[in-house]
């Protein structure tokens, strides 16, 4: 009888872990109405179709639950369970997540597309052993160096007041070898500072730049590519494998379906961006082969030195440049 | 942003019906002081009329003739600004809130902003040749200028057209170019249209979040003022307060309290009928969201 009994017990706890309802709370700096809200919002209504309710996605758009760091306290702390993610943040979980941001790495969309083939697999593999699903890699675009003065060769950016994240280190890093001394400074006092003449210089995509209004203070865009910035959606491991098997499924292809059409998306606003900068009177300055080379040695002397110190992971460089060697074009600048 | 508002002329003039300004109109090609003086007078007493209308169904069916008229009066008076103004504003507010077609939506509003910007290029010539230069000297030529109706009148037909183009980067870069506008309204006139310019000031204000360089609490501010200006009866304020602010900063008691004052409050007040008529219905749909928002 007392078996029987706790046979049954175990047969409920069993049976409502099958129905229950799972919440995953992510986090993203977007704000709500952007194109990566709105289609996070859309995997997550086919999430919830698909699970009958079983799975729902809570968004917590504009930066509401922190920045990049916190969230992923949050995660830790399982308050939150996911979140949209650039690569240099996500690099504090697994070092490679900055790969595709290596300055300097990629000319053009081709590199890109080639690349990530074969390297978005591999990567999703490393997330997972860092405890990280990674549901959704999205390309957020080429970010060029901008300002309010010609910055076209090393001298000119010597003499410029040039921004870089907080806590960006490959950034800092990069300028530095370069012989600029940047102005670090986080993400939301951009605006005003260029407003104010802090900085004078900044490196953003070109959507990126019209969003956030800097193009009011843009009047010169530098046209090599600075580096190819990266978006993740990435959620907790321990929670994502409470999951059943088929609402995991369910989950990766809504959001890798949802971070194809950001993909695409923003590669056209990188397109149109770049259009309305030009139409506003903004003038780029295409680099001399000299100046292109210069920076794109800059790059691979960062690179190595995040190999050297162990901050990337040599395997994975090796499979990077290899598939960019299979590009054509591969090795110009 | 559904900010859109129907032209409020401040004129005293007794009114004359409709199909009295528009026969006028019509009939007095020979005599263009008095076929402008009626279309002028309709185009006011349209958007009066309209502004204190209760059924929003009716202004949707109804209008599109109107605007139609409006097309007409202006083929015969191509250089009347007010004419021009008065009709931007029409087919702005028509586009902004009873059009549910983007494509439509777009179009319509597209012709809102032409006639806003030929309505400054004849009388505010200055500012008319910056329209689509660098934002710097737009904004120069914006503080230079005193003509709260023209600087309004072309926020309001852009602002719609940002609106209903909102995934076009052309229009996301005219952003800053509507809120000089508009502060430089508020600045000359600071209670102008019963603080409708804060209630576009409050939206733009809520775009983005603190994390990526906005200031959502000058956003605030500036609904807190339409607010306080309109004496609490532009629902529409409290409505888009909830909807960009409270939202943008996640906070639910403010979205939920200023959606159930829209509801608990009788929509009727001149000038404001309409759009709160509107703001309830979208404060209705907002509240019935919130749970799954917040």
């Amino acid at each position: 009888m007392r078996l029987a009994s706790i046979l049954l017990a175990l047969l409920f706890v069993l049976t409502a872990s099958a129905t229950a309802q799972t919440t995953l709370k992510v986090a993203s700096l977007a704000p709500d109405g952007s194109l990566w809200m709105k289609e996070m919002r859309a995997a997550g209504e086919a999430v919830a179709q698909g699970s009958e309710g079983r799975v729902t996605i809570k968004f917590y758009p504009g930066g509401v639950m922190g920045n990049d760091a916190t969230v992923l306290r949050k995660i830790r702390l399982g308050q939150l369970q996911g979140g949209a993610f650039t690569g240099s943040e996500l690099s504090l979980v697994y070092k490679n997540a900055q790969i595709y941001s290596l300055p300097f790495l990629f000319a053009n969309y081709d590199q890109v597309d080639a690349v990530r083939r074969q390297v978005d697999p591999l990567l999703l593999a490393g997330f997972e052993q860092s405890g990280f699903r990674v549901v959704g890699i999205s390309g957020v675009g080429f970010a060029y160096l901008m300002g309010s003065r010609e910055v076209s060769n090393r001298e000119q950016l010597k003499q410029a007041k040039v921004w870089v994240p907080q806590n960006d280190r490959i950034a800092e890093l990069t300028f530095r070898a370069g012989g600029v001394e940047p102005i670090p400074l986080p993400l939301g006092d951009v605006f005003t500072s260029l407003q104010t003449g802090l900085v004078d210089t900044v490196g953003n995509t070109a959507a990126g730049a019209i969003a956030l209004q800097w193009h009011t203070k843009v009047s010169h865009l530098f046209d090599l590519p600075l580096t190819y910035v990266v978006g993740y959606v990435a959620i907790d491991n321990k929670r994502f494998a409470t999951l059943s098997d088929a609402d995991q499924a369910l989950v990766s292809k809504a959001f890798g379906e949802a971070a194809a059409r950001i993909d695409a998306g923003n590669r056209k606003a990188d397109a149109d961006a770049r259009a309305v900068l030009r139409a506003q009177g903004v003038v780029f300055a295409t680099p001399s082969a000299a100046e292109a080379t210069y920076w794109k040695g800059i790059g691979t002397q960062i690179t190595q030195t995040l190999v050297d110190d162990q901050s990337l992971d040599a395997g994975l460089l090796q499979q990077v440049q290899a598939a960019l060697a299979s590009t054509p074009g591969a090795g110009t600048p | 942003m559904q900010t859109s508002r129907f032209m409020r002329c401040p004129t005293r003039h007794r009114s004359v019906s409709l199909l009295v300004a528009v026969g006028i109109a019509l009939a007095s090609g020979g005599c263009a002081s008095v076929a402008q003086r009626a279309a002028d007078r309709f185009a006011s007493n349209l958007g009066r009329a309209v502004l204190n209308q209760d059924d929003p169904g009716t202004v949707r069916d109804g209008l599109p003739a109107y605007l139609l008229l409006l097309d007409g009066l202006i083929e015969g008076d191509p250089g009347n600004a007010a004419l021009l103004r008065a009709a931007a504003g029409m087919y702005g507010s028509y586009a902004g809130s009873f059009v549910a077609e983007p494509a439509r939506a777009g179009i319509l509003a597209q012709r809102a902003r032409d006639y806003a910007r030929r309505a400054t290029c004849i009388d505010q010539v200055a500012l008319c040749a910056v329209l689509d230069r660098p934002f710097d000297r737009f904004a120069a030529a914006v503080q230079a200028s005193e003509d709260v109706a023209a600087l309004y009148g072309l926020s309001g037909a852009w602002a719609t057209w940002i609106q209903t183009h909102s995934e076009d980067f052309a229009a996301i870069a005219d952003i800053p170019k509507v809120e000089a506008l508009l502060q430089r309204v508020v600045v000359l006139v600071p209670d102008h249209d019963r603080g409708m310019p804060w209630v576009y000031l409050g939206v733009l204000g809520s775009l983005r979040p603190e994390a990526v360089g906005g200031r959502p609490e000058q956003g605030r501010a500036a609904f807190e003022r339409a607010i306080e200006l309109s004496q609490g009866r532009n629902l529409m304020a409290k409505t888009l307060f909830a909807r960009h602010y409270a939202r943008l900063v996640f906070d639910r008691d403010l979205h939920d309290r200023l959606l159930k004052e829209v509801l608990a409050t009788d929509p009727k007040a001149p000038g404001f009928t309409l759009s709160n008529v509107l703001a309830q219905q979208q404060a209705q749909e907002l509240l019935g969201t919130s749970p799954d928002y917040f």
